[in-house]
């Protein structure tokens, strides 16, 4: 076995000591790589016979060969041990980041926690009561009392309409309802035409599967708060009968926290056939618009009459139920954009990059820089939209005009000065490893000097950089610049690579 | 010295390998016995705690003789210092590696 082992031996020893030196921490890779090969060579002259191999000299050169994983574990080690302290954490891009999650996670968690927030993800998708109308007397101009008899509810369901295709009633009285075996209560109860709920299309929850509710009972739906307190929050309460005042019906599902937006509180709806609707007293009337009735309502209260079958009018008055809210997203969007808009007339958006500097960074470096911005910027994006919706739920469980306002307000503000903290942020970042400079020094006095350069300089503690900001801002030196050092600054910097080709070139400072 | 409170046998026995000449990683390996991911990370340890210091060979030395060039260990002021006490601790230090006069390099 003689020459063409030699080759692919060795190949295969320098093999090893390269995947040993990719687990020496990258600072000492270059120098213990050039070490053990160096030593390899020793250890191969000194162990195999000239022009020729052995296999205990190969073994030798082996074991030498996976020693240096050894030693590499070792090195690892001991870099883990001699990690920077806690303070030179601080102002690094990744204490930056965490910090961001955190929020953001803190944020996030708030959300899940408020019943405002719970019920827009349940609702999310519904657009609230689009194209309905409440009808109302037109004497009663606030629409807080019943005012349309249930006879004039079958006058218009009967007859054809031509701003309206459908009608729904309902009439708000205090029931005794017994939901268990075991005691009685009082519920405002909504005693409504079975069409309602498919009217206002609210989706239930909690309901029954096909075939499970019997059709022969009236059904009932629970008020979310009811089927809380009143049924421990049973998903599985669907199918249950009860008893209404003297009625039986079938619990049928439960209408989601906050969806219900009409006049009256309402505790549960029992949805009866027209047919078997009680004559008596007042109730409230919801009506759906046709496409012609759309282009009618031009505002949200108008005027309609109503004529009888004996020719005579009746004044009513259509209020709209449809708050034309934008959704959540949509508001938080506009938001965005207007802060994006105005953070240019509130800060400066100069990275203080100087064209005429002689020193430009490495693509690599540029990428990292604006990477984190954009990070930053992706980050403060959830965390403004779900801090937002905090704000905006903390004292309300509805999605009203007044949370819409405060969802508004609160988005662009923290959209705005969250991006001027960013910019800002970034303007005292370390271009080449992105750490805040630090150690502040007043150079020159505004006061003696006429032509000569004041201001404040920061430094980077990886000793990369200097951050120059004017005092005065003047003609020849308005905005920040930043100074890159080169390597006889290092002196200053005692275990940095200060301005070293490699540095700007690959990576962060040592600390 | 707490350089010499912590010194172990291994420690040592390099310190005094090095103080006999052999002041390169594998003459230490093969004069020690011990294996190279013991007698590296000692090295490394004994250069922290500047008992020894190592330098590169001049590249230009190494071409004109057809080899890599070598990395060399010396040890230090505080590194004598500390192999005397050892060898107090040790008596047999110096029996296992006489002391020589350092290869040529």
């Amino acid at each position: 076995m003689t020459l063409p082992w030699e080759p692919v031996l060795r190949a295969f020893h320098r093999g090893l000591l390269r995947g040993a030196s990719l687990l020496v921490p990258g600072k000492q890779r270059a120098e213990w790589s050039q070490e053990w090969q160096s030593e390899l060579w020793y250890v191969c002259r000194e162990c195999t016979p000239a022009g020729g191999i052995s296999w205990s000299g190969e073994r030798e050169a082996t074991a030498f060969c996976l020693g240096a994983y050894q030693d590499a574990s070792y090195l690892r080690r001991h870099a883990w041990q001699e990690r920077p302290p806690l303070a030179a954490w601080r102002g690094s891009p990744a204490q930056c980041i965490l910090l961001l999650f955190a929020v953001l996670a803190a944020s996030y968690g708030a959300a899940l926690l408020l019943p405002g927030v719970r019920t827009e993800r349940h609702l999310s998708g519904y657009s609230a009561y689009a194209g309905l109308v409440l009808i109302q007397d037109a004497r009663d101009q606030s629409h807080g009392s019943p005012t349309i008899s249930p006879q004039q509810f079958r006058a218009w369901t009967g007859s054809r309409q031509r701003f309206f295709d459908r009608f729904a009633f309902y009439r708000v009285t205090q029931e005794t309802v017994s939901p268990s075996l075991a005691g009685q209560s009082s519920w405002g109860v909504a005693r409504a035409s079975s069409n309602l709920f498919a009217l206002l299309d609210l989706p239930l929850r909690c309901t029954a599967p096909a075939g499970g509710v019997d059709g022969n009972l009236p059904r009932v739906v629970l008020s979310d708060a009811v089927w809380k307190s009143q049924f421990n929050g049973n998903p599985n309460v669907a199918g249950r009968v009860v008893n209404v005042g003297s009625r039986k019906a079938k619990i049928a599902g439960v209408a989601p926290e906050g969806s219900w937006r009409l006049p009256g509180k309402v505790d549960a709806w029992l949805l009866e056939p027209k047919s078997e609707m009680a004559s008596d007293g007042m109730g409230y009337v919801v009506a759906h618009l046709t496409s012609s009735g759309k282009s009618e309502m031009w505002a949200p209260r108008v005027q309609i009459t109503a004529y009888k079958p004996d020719d005579s009018e009746d004044d009513l008055l259509g209020v709209s139920l449809d708050e034309g809210m934008p959704p959540p997203w949509a508001v938080f969007l506009f938001a965005v954009l207007l802060a994006f808009l105005a953070v240019p007339a509130t800060t400066s958006v100069s990275m203080g990059d100087y064209s005429v500097n002689s020193q430009k960074l490495p693509r690599s470096r540029k990428l990292c820089r604006w990477g984190f911005l954009s990070a930053k910027i992706a980050l403060l994006l959830p965390i403004a939209y779900f801090a937002s919706l905090d704000l905006a739920y903390s004292c309300m469980t509805v999605y009203s005009p007044s949370s819409m306002y405060i969802h508004w307000a609160s988005s662009f503000s923290i959209c705005l000065f969250g991006l001027r903290w960013a910019l800002q942020d970034q303007q005292q970042r370390c271009p080449v490893c992105l750490r805040l400079v630090v150690h502040p020094a007043r150079v020159g006095l505004a006061s003696r000097t006429f032509l000569a350069w004041n201001g404040t300089e920061l430094m980077c503690l990886g000793g990369h950089t200097l951050l120059h900001i004017p005092g005065l801002p003047t003609s020849w030196f308005s905005t920040q610049r930043w100074l890159y050092l080169d390597p006889s600054w290092g002196f200053l910097f005692p275990g940095s690579s200060a301005g070293t080709k490699e540095e700007m070139a690959t990576g962060f400072s040592p600390h | 010295m707490a350089s010499e409170a912590r010194l172990s046998h291994t420690a040592a026995l390099i310190l005094q390998a090095v103080d006999a000449g052999f002041v390169y990683g594998f003459s230490i390996m093969e004069m020690t016995g011990l294996p190279s991911g013991t007698v590296y990370p000692a090295m490394r340890r004994l250069e922290r705690d500047e008992l020894i210091r190592s330098q590169w060979e001049r590249q230009s030395i190494a071409d004109a003789a057809q080899r890599p060039a070598r990395k060399y260990y010396k040890l230090t002021t505080l590194g004598k210092t500390t192999l005397d006490a050892s060898r107090k601790r040790y008596p047999l230090l110096e029996r296992l590696i006489p002391s020589e006069e350092p290869r040529s390099v």
